[in-house]
C-alpha cells in the first residue's frame, strides 16, 4: 500500500459556507489534505442546523445532511467580526497552501482577505474564488441559490417531460458538482506552482464550470441555431432509441433502458420474446426509432410496467441490454452494489452519536481515502493555534474569554 | 501547448462519447499533453452529432468538437497483438491514461489496470464508468441514462409525483464523472511521489452522485430514522415562492424566502393587496398556502418578461432569474465581457464560437486553443516523436492493421 495520500503537507484555509465550497475542501482532504473550514458561533452556517438531528436532538453539531456533506474538512472557529479573529486567520493562512471561498465578489476584500492582502503573509498562495457568476463582468453580483443557479446557464431549459414546461431540480445538482470540479482548478494551480513557483486567483465561475454540461446543446445551438427544450429522458442528441424510464410493478417503481446499436436493439427483442410490433418497419433502424420514439416507448412501457423492476434489469442485462433499476433513496442504503463499494459508511462522530455518511466516492487502488465523521464546531481549535501558530494557553483562554476563537 | 497549468504532463485519452473525452478535455485545455487514440472507426461521438443541417460526417460532430480541444490525435487499433503493442507503447509514455471504456470492454483487449500498470508502475488511470470497476452491476452494459437514475438523484429530485422521474437533458451523470475522475485523478499525478507511484482511479458515475448529491443530503437521515422523500415537481416544497414558474416570454426561477427578499418582490410587483394577506406572512405559510399564492403571482409573472422580472428583483434584493434558453445563455452580454467564447478554425465545420475555459487561471490560462484532431490527424507525427519510429516502420505498422489505416493513407 501506499506511503502517503497524494495530498499530504498541503493545508488549505476553508471560508467555504453552504454546500459548494465545503465539498472543495472535503474532496481535497479525501485525498491527504489538512482542511481547516474557518467558521464560527457568531454566524452559524445555515446549514449546521438542517434537520435530521442525530438522535433527533436539535443543535449545529448534529445535523446529519451538514456532517455528510462537509466530512473531512476541519474546524476552526473564529468571529472575524474581531480585528483580533482577522488577524489570527491570516496567520494560518501564512502557513497554508491553499484558500478557497465561496462569497459574493468583494466580500474578501471587505473582510481584509483580498488576493493582495493574502499574498502579503503568503507570497505563492492559491486563492480559489468560486461566485456564481465569477469575479466580474456586468452579472457578477447576480443573487441565486445554489438550484436556481442553474437556470443562467440554459440547463434548466433542458429539465422536464418532452415537449414540456421547464421542471425544476428541487436540490443543487450543481453545488457538488462545483466543488469537485473546483477541487481540479486548485490541483492545477497548484500544480502551476510548482512548477514557477508561482501562486494565482483563481476565478472559479460556478455559471461557466455548470455551462460545461449543456456542451451538446450548445453545439447544436452553434452548428444549426436550434434551440432545445425539456426532453423527458431522451438521448441529449438523439442518438439512442429507445432511451428512457419505462415503469415496472409496484408503486414508483421504474427501469431505465438505453439502446445506442442495432445489436442491443436486436437483444432487447430477443429478451422480449420477438413481439411482432418490433419487427415494424418504423422501427427497423435507429433512425426511424428516434423518428417514432413517442410510439416506441408506449409498446416498450406495456411490456415492461407488470415486471418487478430488479427481476427485469437482470434478465435485459443476460440479453447484453443496457438497463437499470430507478432507485429510490431508501434502495439507496442497501443496495447491493454501493454495499460492495463501500459507498455509504458508518462512523462514530467524537461527540458520541453515529452517523451515516458518504466515503471516497472514488476508489483509488494505491492509497485509501482518509474519511472522518463530520467536523463540530471548533473541533481543531487547540491544535492550530497552540500546535501551529505556537500560541500559550494563557492567550489561548483569553480569546475563548473574548469570544475571538468563537 | 507548453505554458498551462498542466504543462508537462502526458495523457493518453482512450475514451469516446462524453465522460472521458471531457475529462481529458480538461488536462489539455490546462496545458497537458494529451494524445486521443481512436479505434479506426473513431470515437463514438464522431457518428452521433449534432452535426451541421443534421448531415452525418465523421469530421462535424459537434459533440466530438466540443469535448476533445486542444488534443492530438492518433488511431490505433487494439484489438490486434501489433495494435495493442502500439498503445502500450504510448502508456509507457504517458503519466495518465483516461478511459471510459466498460470494464469488460478493457479486458477484452488485454488492457485492464492489472495488465497495464506492468508497463507502466507510475501510470495513473483514470476508469470512469456508470457503475466502476467492482462491484455486483460492474459487469453491466449501462450509459450515462442507467448511472444517472440509479443514483437515487432522479426519484428523490425530479419530476412530478406518480409520473416517471428525470434525467436533466444531457449526459448529467457522464459530466459529474468526468470531473470527480478530473479532481481524483489529478491528485493522483500531482502527489505520486508521496503515493509511492501511480494507481487506478476508478469513478463510478452513479456511486459520485449517489454518494455527494443524493447521499450527502439523504442518507444520515434515512439510516437513522427510516424516513425518505420523494420528488414533488415543486423546486422547494417547504418554502414558498420557490419554483420555476411561465412569465410573458418564457420562465423564470421565482424565489423569495427570507423577509427582505419577499418585501422585495412585494415591492416589484407594486405591492398589490393580495400580497399583505396573513397566510402570507413567512415562507412557510406561503408554501402551505402554495395553491393560493402561486396563481397570484403567475398573473403578475404573466404579464411581465423574464429578463424584466430578474432585473428588478434582483435590484430589490431578491434572488429571482430567468430561465436562460440555450440560446439566451450563449448570448449573455456577461460571458461575453468575460470573454468565455471563443472562435475556433476548424477544418471542416469552419469558424465555430466555443464555450471557452471553465474557471480563469489568470497566471498560467487555459481554454481550448487547437480544435479537435481530424481522425488519425497527428499518427505520422505522434508515433515518431514519442515512439520514435521511422517513416518505414510506421508504414510497417500500417500494412500490420496496427494503426488501422490503409498504408500510405496518412
Amino acid at each position: 500500500m501506499a506511503k502517503a495520500l497524494p495530498l499530504k503537507g498541503i493545508r488549505v484555509v476553508n471560508f467555504g459556507w453552504v454546500w459548494a465550497g465545503p465539498v472543495t475542501g472535503q474532496t481535497l482532504a479525501f485525498l491527504g489534505a489538512e482542511v481547516l473550514k474557518v467558521e464560527s458561533q457568531a454566524r452559524v452556517d445555515m446549514t449546521r442546523n438542517l434537520p435530521p438531528y442525530a438522535e433527533g436532538e436539535p443543535g449545529f453539531n448534529r445535523s446529519l445532511s451538514n456532517h455528510a456533506c462537509w466530512a473531512g474538512n476541519g474546524s476552526v472557529s473564529l468571529n472575524l467580526k474581531e480585528p483580533e479573529g482577522r488577524q489570527l486567520a491570516l496567520d494560518l493562512i501564512a502557513t497554508a497552501d491553499v484558500v478557497i471561498e465561496n462569497f459574493g465578489p468583494g466580500v474578501m476584500e471587505n473582510m481584509g482577505f483580498g488576493y493582495a492582502e493574502l499574498c502579503k503573509v503568503k507570497k505563492d498562495v492559491v486563492l480559489c474564488s468560486m461566485p456564481g457568476a465569477g469575479l466580474y463582468g456586468p452579472m457578477k453580483n447576480v443573487r441565486t441559490y445554489g438550484l436556481s443557479l442553474t437556470s443562467i446557464t440554459g440547463l434548466d431549459s433542458l429539465v422536464g417531460y418532452k415537449g414540456g414546461t421547464p421542471v425544476p431540480v428541487e436540490n443543487a445538482y450543481s453545488d457538488p458538482f462545483v466543488g469537485i470540479f473546483s477541487a481540479f482548478a486548485i490541483l492545477a494551480a497548484l500544480n502551476h506552482r510548482d512548477n514557477s513557483g508561482q501562486g494565482q486567483h483563481v476565478d472559479f465561475s460556478q455559471q461557466e464550470a455548470i455551462m460545461q454540461m449543456i456542451g451538446p446543446d450548445y453545439m447544436d445551438y452553434e452548428l444549426n441555431g436550434r434551440v432545445a427544450g425539456p426532453k423527458g429522458n431522451e438521448h441529449p442528441v438523439a442518438a439512442a432509441a429507445p432511451h428512457g424510464v419505462f415503469p415496472c410493478a409496484g408503486d414508483d417503481r421504474w427501469i431505465s433502458i438505453a439502446v445506442p446499436s442495432e445489436t442491443e436493439w436486436q437483444s432487447l427483442q430477443v429478451a422480449m420474446g420477438k413481439p411482432c410490433w418490433a419487427d415494424a418497419p418504423e422501427f427497423s433502424t435507429l433512425v426511424q426509432r428516434v423518428e417514432n420514439i413517442d410510439a416506441l416507448h408506449r409498446r416498450l412501457a406495456e411490456w415492461t410496467a407488470a415486471s418487478d423492476d430488479f427481476q427485469l434489469a437482470e434478465e435485459l442485462q443476460a440479453h447484453g441490454v443496457a438497463a437499470a433499476p430507478v432507485l429510490n433513496i431508501a434502495d439507496l442504503l442497501d443496495n447491493p452494489h454501493y454495499r460492495e463499494r463501500g459507498t455509504y459508511v458508518e462512523v462514530t462522530h467524537p461527540l458520541g452519536f453515529s452517523e451515516t455518511i458518504y466515503g471516497a466516492y472514488v476508489k483509488t487502488s494505491r492509497t485509501e481515502a482518509d474519511v472522518k465523521p463530520g467536523p463540530w464546531l471548533g473541533q481543531d481549535n487547540e491544535r492550530v493555534f497552540k500546535d501551529i501558530l505556537g500560541m500559550d494557553a494563557e492567550r489561548y483562554a483569553s480569546l475563548v474569554d473574548a469570544k475571538v476563537i468563537y | 501547448m507548453s505554458g498551462g497549468a498542466l504543462a508537462g504532463i502526458k495523457v493518453v485519452d482512450f475514451g469516446q462519447m462524453v465522460s472521458a473525452p471531457f475529462c481529458a478535455k480538461l488536462f489539455s485545455d490546462y496545458g497537458a499533453d494529451v494524445i486521443k487514440v481512436e479505434l479506426p472507426e473513431g470515437d463514438a461521438a464522431r457518428r452521433t452529432g449534432p452535426f451541421p443541417d443534421d448531415v452525418p460526417h465523421a469530421e462535424k460532430s459537434g459533440l466530438y468538437f466540443i469535448n476533445n480541444t486542444n488534443k492530438r490525435g492518433v488511431t490505433c487499433d487494439v484489438t490486434n497483438e501489433a495494435g495493442r503493442a502500439l498503445f502500450l507503447g504510448l502508456l509507457e509514455w504517458a503519466d495518465v491514461l483516461i478511459e471510459n471504456n466498460l470494464p469488460g470492454k478493457m479486458r477484452e483487449w488485454g488492457l485492464d489496470y492489472e495488465q497495464i500498470s506492468q508497463v507502466n508502475k507510475d501510470l495513473v488511470v483514470i476508469s470512469i464508468t456508470p457503475f466502476g470497476q467492482t462491484g455486483p452491476y460492474s459487469g453491466w452494459n449501462a450509459y450515462d441514462l442507467n448511472a444517472y437514475h440509479l443514483s437515487g438523484a432522479s426519484s428523490r429530485y425530479c419530476g412530478r409525483p406518480g409520473e416517471m422521474p428525470l434525467e436533466h437533458g444531457t449526459f448529467a451523470a457522464d459530466y459529474f464523472g468526468a470531473v470527480s475522475g478530473a479532481a481524483w485523478g489529478m491528485a493522483a499525478v500531482y502527489g505520486r511521489k508521496l503515493a509511492g507511484g501511480g494507481q487506478l482511479v476508478d469513478v463510478s458515475c452513479a456511486e459520485a452522485i449517489a454518494a455527494t448529491f443524493v447521499g450527502g443530503q439523504n442518507i444520515g437521515g434515512y439510516a437513522q430514522d427510516g424516513r425518505f422523500d420523494k420528488r414533488t415537481g415543486i423546486g422547494m416544497p417547504l418554502g414558498a415562492p420557490a419554483t420555476i414558474m411561465p412569465c410573458k416570454d418564457g420562465h423564470v426561477w421565482m424565489l423569495a424566502l427570507e423577509v427582505g427578499q419577499w418585501q422585495g418582490l412585494k415591492k416589484v410587483m407594486g405591492n398589490p393587496e393580495w400580497a399583505d394577506m396573513e397566510l402570507f406572512d413567512d415562507m412557510l405559510t406561503r408554501a402551505q398556502n402554495a395553491d393560493i399564492i402561486y396563481p397570484f403571482i403567475e398573473e403578475w409573472t404573466l404579464q411581465h418578461g423574464k429578463m424584466e422580472i430578474m432585473e428588478k428583483c434582483q435590484a430589490a434584493g431578491c434572488p429571482i432569474s430567468a430561465v436562460f434558453t440555450v440560446a439566451e445563455a450563449a448570448q449573455q452580454a456577461h460571458l461575453a465581457a468575460r470573454d468565455f467564447f471563443v472562435d475556433m478554425e476548424h477544418p471542416e465545420l469552419g469558424r465555430v464560437r466555443n464555450m471557452g475555459a471553465p474557471f480563469k487561471l489568470p497566471a498560467s490560462p487555459g481554454g481550448p486553443k487547437t480544435p479537435a484532431p481530424l481522425l488519425g490527424q497527428h499518427n505520422q507525427e505522434v508515433y515518431a516523436e514519442i515512439l520514435g519510429l521511422a517513416a518505414v516502420q510506421i508504414d510497417q505498422l500500417r500494412r500490420e492493421g496496427a494503426i488501422g489505416e490503409v498504408a500510405g493513407n496518412g
